[in-house]
């Protein structure tokens, strides 16, 4: 209860242009517990006030306007170190090397798994202990 | 009888005025003479010493005039006699001398020679005779020799080119005015001067000598001579001398009339012609040569009834043969690519039966194995002797062909490239218009089952969820059937269609294609094809399918033309046909249901895609697509589609 109250505090704010993306990825991280904020686009993200109290980035890489890795960039020059979980429709294996090395925590390809989320979530937002490590009871 | 002479004189012949027919009596010889001097029809007249006629015959009264009562009359008181001049002179002159004197006479338009001869009796002379011969057309035929003669001497006179006569010892027997002219000399100069002194014996040639001597001794054909000789006035000039024999039946001597003909303006153009006419060839040989160098292109003529090859030496750097070896068909035959000697073989043998042009490809092989590839067009004519004989132009088009097959290459590398990029593109756009929706459902899912496995379960959450899980599986199912639309509906455009136009793009496309294969195109289209409502595009594509199928069901035959003839023709009141008759493999009778099922094929390489493909195309323009074999080899594809009214045809 403790871990879940704490991650309460953690805000995740999600970036993709998909609205069903928007609508049922938010309340699945509820469900872990998570503080959520969707966003449409990554202009509507820069401009919120939630930039400086996000702890993670769920992040879609092909968008109109600025894409997913540009907002990284842009990040990256603002030095807000927000650690980047990439989701994409397409599945282009060559793409994932290039955004780990450029500094992203995962890149899951739609329609990714909830132990695959779980994962990347526990990697981008190290608990203080294997027992604070987000179970996925809630799977099949 | 006592006055013998008077009686006799003036007594007169028998039927003869002034004869004594006592005396006929008397002596039977004597009428004979009279009888016969009566039937001469030379006019005799006798007169006596005195001047006074002494008897006539009757020639003589015909032709004087003459009646009994002139006899005693003096001759110049006969008025025809009259006119003979100095008659009664010359008559003294006979009696004094006892010779015979002759004197011209005319009456009217006739001549006469009148001779007056001593009458003598014994050895005196008592009178003269008269005798006129008629010469009246020995007279006239002299006229007319010398009218000739004078006509004949203007016309030689009138010739500009020297003439003259050489008698049989070769001297100048008579020249015409030219010739005089040209040697400066005077007729008199050179009537009986030896030919070869002439012209300070400029005519001293032995040739001349040899032929003139020999023409004189009855040779009839001469060979002209040529002379260089500087004429007075002149120059320089070339004379070519030509004699032809005279001679006169009766006259034992032969002649030769010599002709000198100024040659020299004629040599003179005859040499520039000559030598522009050798540097007009010398250019347009060099021409023809550099243009074969340049076209990469040689020429040969075949002779057919003698083999004779003669090959532009061009040809023989294409055959890379040594320029001027004789070419035979065993040469060339070594050259040709192994698979290509059945060709040339079928090729000469054609050639040799017909006499139609041709034209074909082939193929050689170098020692080195390199190949070349060769065009060939021959045109039959006919040689000097009438014999069958091609003309042919040869063109290296090894560069062209291998360009070509770079080309098609490339171009059909670029094809399934595109395909298969444009295959993964449309994958990985499928991919991720589903990938989107899934992914919703996915993650709904998964919050409905933690919603109802939490404590207690928000079942209202996850009555919410699953809702909008079916909200993405729909959407999820939209994108398919959008896809589904954008694949086999694509967007066309009707419009009023030339079939013919089409037709002829698409032969104009393909005509490479067709020919690499060997295809003989043949087109029968219809000038007078009304309209139709379709897509340009689509409708090409189906033509170029049934062309290149043709084409295709042809690659195996090579015991006849690969024929395909593309036709187009109304069919029946309101519609248009457009069919593609090969000559091909055809196809099996009982798969004739299935031929235009996607993936049949009867071809190793193909999909058996296009057939399936034009059918839908023909079918969704109203039209019909059909299969059928020939009587012959081969099959028909065809397909018909309703045409426009006739007001909308013409554009």
């Amino acid at each position: 209860m403790e871990n879940r109250l704490a991650r309460m505090r953690s805000l995740v704010s999600v970036v993709d242009d998909d609205e069903s993306v928007r609508e049922s990825l938010p309340d699945l991280l509820r469900e872990f517990g998570f503080a959520v904020r969707a966003f449409a686009s990554a202009a509507e993200f820069l401009a919120s006030d939630c930039v400086g109290d996000t702890r993670c980035l769920i992040l879609d890489i092909a968008m109109p306007g600025m894409t997913g890795p540009a907002l990284q960039r842009e990040l990256s020059r603002r030095q807000r170190a927000i650690p980047i979980v990439f989701i994409t429709a397409h599945r282009d294996e060559s793409i994932r090397p290039r955004l780990l090395e450029a500094g992203a925590v995962d890149c899951l390809f739609k329609p990714f798994s909830e132990t695959a989320l779980l994962e990347a979530l526990n990697v981008a937002l190290p608990a203080n202990g294997a027992t604070d490590r987000i179970d996925d009871r809630g799977a099949p | 009888m006592t006055t013998t002479e008077g009686v006799t004189l003036t007594g007169g012949w028998i039927g003869l005025q002034g004869f004594n027919g006592d005396d006929l009596a008397a002596n039977s010889a004597t009428t004979d003479l009279i009888s016969i001097l009566e039937s001469v029809d030379t006019p005799i007249v006798v007169v006596r010493r005195d001047s006074t006629i002494a008897c006539f015959n009757k020639a003589a009264a015909n032709l004087l005039g003459l009646s009994p009562s002139d006899i005693g009359r003096a001759p110049h008181d006969i008025p025809v006699i009259a006119g003979l001049p100095r008659m009664e002179e010359r008559c003294a002159e006979v009696i004094a001398t006892g010779l015979d004197a002759r004197v011209d006479f005319r009456e009217a338009d006739r001549w006469f020679v009148v001779r007056i001869s001593p009458y003598a009796r014994g050895d005196r002379v008592i009178g003269t005779v008269l005798t006129f011969t008629n010469v009246t057309a020995f007279r006239a035929s002299i006229d007319q020799a010398i009218y000739e003669r004078e006509c004949t001497k203007a016309i030689i006179n009138t010739v500009a080119d020297p003439l003259v006569v050489l008698s049989g010892d070769q001297r100048i027997q008579s020249g015409n005015r030219a010739f005089h002219a040209m040697f400066g000399v005077s007729r008199d100069e050179t009537q009986g001067m030896p030919f070869y002194e002439l012209a300070n014996g400029a005519f001293e040639l032995a040739p001349l000598r040899t032929h003139l001597t020999e023409l004189l001794a009855g040779a009839q054909a001469f060979q002209p001579v040529e002379v260089d000789h500087v004429v007075t006035g002149k120059g320089q000039r070339t004379l070519l001398l030509d004699a032809r024999p005279l001679s006169f039946p009766g006259h034992s001597e032969r002649r030769v009339l010599l002709t000198f003909q100024d040659i020299t303006a004629r040599k003179e153009a005859e040499a520039a012609k000559d030598l522009r006419s050798k540097e007009e060839l010398r250019r347009s040989e060099a021409f023809l040569a550099e243009g074969q160098r340049l076209s990469l292109t040689g020429s040969f003529s075949w002779r057919v009834a003698t083999d004779e090859i003669t090959w532009s030496e061009q040809l023989y750097r294409i055959y890379e043969l040594e320029v001027g070896v004789p070419v035979t068909l065993d040469l060339i035959r070594t050259r040709v690519h192994p698979e290509d000697v059945t060709l040339l073989e079928k090729m000469v043998d054609q050639a040799r039966d017909g006499s139609n042009d041709f034209e074909w490809q082939y193929r050689l092989m170098m020692p080195d194995h390199s190949i070349k590839y060769l065009h060939a067009v021959a045109h039959a004519t006919r040689d000097r002797d009438g014999q069958p004989e091609y003309i042919a132009a040869v063109q290296d088009v090894t560069a062209r062909r291998l360009s070509d097959e770079a080309l098609a290459k490339a171009r059909s590398e670029l094809a399934h490239v595109s395909r298969i990029t444009s295959l993964g593109a449309m994958t990985a756009s499928i991919a991720h218009e589903v990938n989107q929706p899934l992914s919703g459902i996915m993650t709904n899912a998964n919050t409905c089952l933690r919603m109802l496995g939490s404590e207690p379960p928000n079942v209202e959450g996850a009555r919410e969820t699953a809702r909008r899980t079916i909200r993405d599986a729909n959407r999820a199912s939209e994108v398919i059937t959008r896809l589904r639309a954008l694949f086999t509906k694509k967007e066309s455009t009707i419009e009023p269609l030339d079939l013919n136009e089409a037709t002829r793009e698409v032969i104009a496309l393909s005509s490479n294609d067709l020919q690499r294969g060997r295809v003989i195109l043949r087109q029968e289209l219809d000038d007078d094809l009304p309209f139709v409502d379709g897509d340009r595009v689509q409708l090409q594509q189906v033509i170029l399918n049934l062309l290149l199928n043709g084409s295709d069901a042809m690659n195996d035959i090579d015991d006849r033309p690969r024929q395909l003839v593309v036709t187009t023709a109304r069919d029946g009141e309101d519609r248009v046909r457009v069919a593609v008759r090969d000559v091909g493999v055809g196809f099996d009778p009982r798969s004739v249901d299935t031929l235009f099922d996607a993936f049949y094929t009867t071809k190793s390489g193909g999909m058996g895609i296009g057939l399936s493909v034009s059918r839908s195309i023909v079918e969704n323009h109203h039209g019909r697509l059909r299969a059928e074999l020939n009587d012959g080899p081969g099959a028909t594809f065809s397909f018909s589609l309703p045409c426009l009214q006739r007001t909308n045809t013409k554009v």
